[in-house]
């Protein structure tokens, strides 16, 4: 026995087994840690790689909208306007790049880019925004924008490959009276004023979402008007409209100024702050309004009654933190993906308790960062789209990871973790 | 004289051109023929008694040559839109799919029905669901279709013999969109559904292919692969250059297919890990095993063990040898593991095959042209050279990667692995204890000449 145990062979099968059995321990233990770090929520990675990179030397400009279709395709639509000029030198004739794409994009989900149109057309019959803001793509597949400029009040709705359908509204409609007549320039917007009552017109609308069921599209409406309408989104005639807690919308009042210690309530914030800045229903016909520079988000039934509201980081001030939404793709729409655009990241939200759950994302210009993410939306396998205004002028992909434990309530950039 | 001739080839090159614009003239349709960068076709087959019930779904834009009728807006009349859908369904998919039971190509469906449907239509997420939307009424006619972002659906049959027979097709798709995948469930009499996943041309495929058939499949597929893989091939160049015989090669190239066997099984079904680091790590991995092959020709005279070294790279060569699987496997039916199993055998094929040019290659070079020890570390230093190059770009790949992060998930996904890895160690020990009794751990036989 004794010269059984001092052999080599001995040895080296002891050697095995202990491996096993450590191995085994270790994995017990492991499954019991795992098990007990408690919350799970959507994770996700950004693709660096996505998309490719555009042709003939085109460049983004501020990127204010997103949305997936049912194709999984991914639009996009930018302010061509605001490109860099120390980039546009192709454009001016002056060197070899650049030159801004059209505004409005499409990409696969390889990152080609396979449509690319829009902009101001001479003589076309329609009047194309001074500011591009908001895409969305209706159940029929058309393409919807609204836009921000000083005098837009109207929104389009084209076909995916850039056939004009159909304008509601009419730029320059919210004119003051006496207001200069071509008041299109960005120091010429006092020239307006809102009428979130005009069953006509819009006031400067931020994003458009369609209810196939209805056939009803509801409008953030806006930058300068304080309502939600609702259109029937064939013939665009508007069917109601409303604003904050359901109400009338206010745009007489003098709305004091908001600050970080509030109080932040109903008795004190009654109405809607510019800009109204998304519209979108959920499966269960629930409609959340991103009512951006109060820091909240607002719930309502399709016919504007209020249901409940969250408040969002209420100490964010200057453009506020609920900026846009997205529905997670699971049947039951578990969780909102909500981008803030001033603490810069993308929040995760318990959609029946409007809870946030944590936070990715950070500021800055590399892959994962952000500098003003505007807009978001999903695919059907659950990767998110992110598009940037000010100096991000981007639009990123975040690749959904499955379900993960929470490891802290700011999880910093989503940076590839294999 | 010169003026002529110059007129006369000015007068040729001036009809080539008028030629050559007539023809781009007449060929203008055919370049204004626009279609979608991807389509995507959705199909169920459901053979029932006499009749094989399929049901089909197409983006309308992959079809632009139907005349429709359209609204003042452009927006396509519903109520007369059935005839360019029928046209649609005929052109695009019927004159691009054959159908064979039992072989026999099968004649022209009948249609039963042809339907457009929405863009954001997902009723043919069941076969349910899908037929249910067959049977429906029509889109109504008030709401603004736009064919190019519509769908169009269509429910055909084809007679049969019998529901029990063995059923193929060919869908030649292809032509549809410049990247068409055909996603196709096959639904048996006895409740089995298979899918599919067919880009573009897949060629014939058997809904429900015989084990013969399968296994056929998969051997040619194991052999062509190990052949036209230029690593795999060099990798077992370098380990045989210092057999000169079969017999000891045999516990080699054993320890070899018994280790890739295992990963490329495990990797078939899943086990392998799904990061996106794996796939360039395991290149990587493959050039390291010829490069240390190689220099371990060169550097020991007598390898010893060699079987042991060799299943370990075995295990990396499976996990290559299962890429190649992963969009094929689909096409073994109800006989996966056989197909799996096959396709080694069509590997190990390929190895004898390789192995019966290369033992006597070398044997011939060594006696004739160059003693075996310099002929072996010329050959070996040319094999490692190329190996190393691979190294190098397959690192550059891997290290665009960043590591992993160590996590409990992420170490309770390995330790399976390491347990699977403690587990065949042993056995291998366990075999080299056995083969040490039975003498057959010997190093190879160097040639008589080796010395010289």
């Amino acid at each position: 026995m004794r010269k059984l145990i001092r052999s080599k062979n001995f040895l080296i099968g002891s050697a095995f087994a202990v491996a096993l059995a450590g191995l085994g321990v270790a994995q017990f233990a492991l499954q019991g840690k795992a098990e007990a770090q408690g919350v799970m929520a959507p994770k996700f990675e950004v693709d660096p790689f996505w998309p490719k990179p555009l042709p003939n030397h085109e460049v983004l400009g501020m990127s204010i909208g997103v949305w997936v279709d049912n194709n999984d395709h991914i639009w996009m639509v930018h302010r061509d306007n605001t490109v860099e000029r120390t980039i546009l030198q192709l454009k001016n004739h002056q060197g070899e790049c650049c030159q801004p794409a059209p505004p409005v994009l499409a990409f696969d989900e390889a990152g080609n880019n396979i449509h690319a149109w829009g902009g101001h057309v001479d003589g076309a019959p329609y009047q194309w925004p001074e500011s591009n803001h908001g895409i969305f793509v209706d159940y029929k597949g058309n393409v919807w924008i609204g836009g921000n400029g000083g005098p837009d009040s109207q929104i389009l709705k084209f076909t995916q490959d850039g056939k004009f359908l159909m304008q509601i509204g009419k730029s320059g409609a919210r004119a003051k009276a006496g207001a200069a007549a071509d008041a299109n320039a960005e120091g010429a917007r006092n020239g307006f004023a809102a009428n979130s009552n005009d069953p006509d017109n819009f006031g400067r609308v931020a994003k458009i979402f369609v209810d196939p069921k209805a056939n009803e599209a509801y409008i953030a409406d806006g930058y300068l008007n304080h309502r939600v309408a609702v259109l029937d989104a064939d013939t665009g005639k508007m069917k109601r409209w409303w604003g904050a807690y359901g109400q009338n919308p206010v745009d007489d009042t003098v709305q004091p100024r908001y600050t970080a210690d509030g109080p932040h309530d109903r008795a004190h914030e009654n109405f809607f702050r510019n800009p109204v800045h998304c519209a979108d229903m959920s499966v269960d016909r629930l409609v959340y309004v991103c009512d951006r520079v109060n820091d909240r988000m607002q719930v309502f039934t399709p016919e504007g009654k209020f249901v409940k509201e969250m408040y969002y980081k209420t100490a964010t001030l200057t453009d506020g933190s609920v900026w846009d939404i997205a529905f997670s793709k699971d049947p039951q729409q578990k969780y909102i993906f909500m981008a803030d655009g001033v603490d810069e990241h993308v929040v995760i939200i318990d959609r029946q308790t409007l809870t946030p759950i944590y936070t990715f994302g950070d500021g800055g210009n590399s892959a994962g960062e952000f500098h003003g993410v505007h807009s978001i939306a999903i695919d059907s396998k659950g990767n998110l789209f992110t598009t940037e205004t000010y100096g991000g002028r981007r639009i990123q992909k975040f690749v959904y990871k499955g379900m993960g434990p929470v490891t802290a309530m700011d999880e910093g950039v989503a940076w590839p973790k294999s | 004289m010169l003026f002529r001739i110059m007129r006369r080839q000015f007068s040729n090159a001036l009809a080539a051109l008028i030629l050559l614009g007539l023809g781009l003239l007449s060929a203008g349709p055919a370049f204004a023929h626009n279609i979608p960068v991807d389509a995507l076709i959705q199909a169920y087959m459901k053979p029932q008694g006499h009749v094989l019930q399929v049901l089909m779904r197409m983006p309308l834009k992959s079809y632009s040559d139907a005349d429709y009728y359209h609204h003042a807006n452009g927006s396509v009349d519903l109520t007369r839109a059935d005839g360019p859908l029928r046209t649609a369904a005929q052109v695009a998919l019927f004159e691009n799919l054959k159908v064979y039971e039992n072989g026999r190509q099968l004649p022209f469906p009948h249609i039963v029905a042809v339907r457009m449907a929405l863009d954001s239509d997902r009723s043919f997420a069941t076969y349910d669901q899908a037929l249910a939307q067959l049977k429906a009424p029509p889109l109504a006619a008030t709401g603004d279709i736009y064919w190019d972002q519509a769908k169009l659906d269509v429910w055909f049959e084809y007679p049969i013999q019998s529901d029990q027979s063995n059923f193929s097709i060919h869908a030649a798709f292809d032509r549809l969109a410049l990247h068409e995948t055909t996603a196709l469930q096959f639904i048996s009499p006895n409740g089995v559904t298979r899918a599919y996943d067919l880009p573009g041309d897949a060629g014939l495929v058997s809904m429900d292919p015989s084990w013969i058939n399968a296994a056929t499949r998969f051997v040619n597929m194991g052999f062509h692969h190990i052949l036209e893989g230029i690593d795999h091939l060099l990798f077992l160049f370098a380990l045989i250059i210092p057999f000169r015989r079969i017999r000891p090669l045999i516990p080699v190239v054993t320890a070899f297919t018994i280790a890739h066997s295992i990963t490329l099984i495990a990797s078939a079904y899943g086990y392998a890990p799904d990061a996106e680091w794996f796939p360039p790590l395991i290149e990587m991995l493959i050039a390291v095993s010829i490069v240390y092959m190689a220099l371990e020709n060169i550097v020991v005279l007598k390898p010893r063990h060699r079987w042991v070294i060799t299943f370990f790279f075995g295990l990396v060569h499976g996990f290559g040898f299962s890429w190649v699987l992963r969009d094929s496997l689909q096409l073994a039916g109800s006989h996966v593991l056989l197909s799996l199993l096959s396709f080694n055998v069509g590997v190990e094929l390929g190895q004898l095959f390789m192995l019966a040019l290369f033992v006597p290659a070398l044997n011939l070079l060594f006696r004739y042209v160059v003693p075996y020890r310099i002929g072996s570390i010329i050959l070996s230093a040319i094999v490692a050279h190329q190996a190393w190059h691979w190294m190098e770009d397959r690192w550059d790949a891997l290290s665009q990667f960043p590591m992993p992060s160590i996590t409990p998930e992420s170490l309770i996904s390995t330790i399976p692995w390491l347990m699977a890895l403690v587990v065949m160690a042993a056995a291998l020990w366990a075999v080299s204890l056995i083969a040490k009794r039975w003498g057959e751990d010997a190093p190879p036989e160097i040639p008589e000449h080796a010395a010289e």
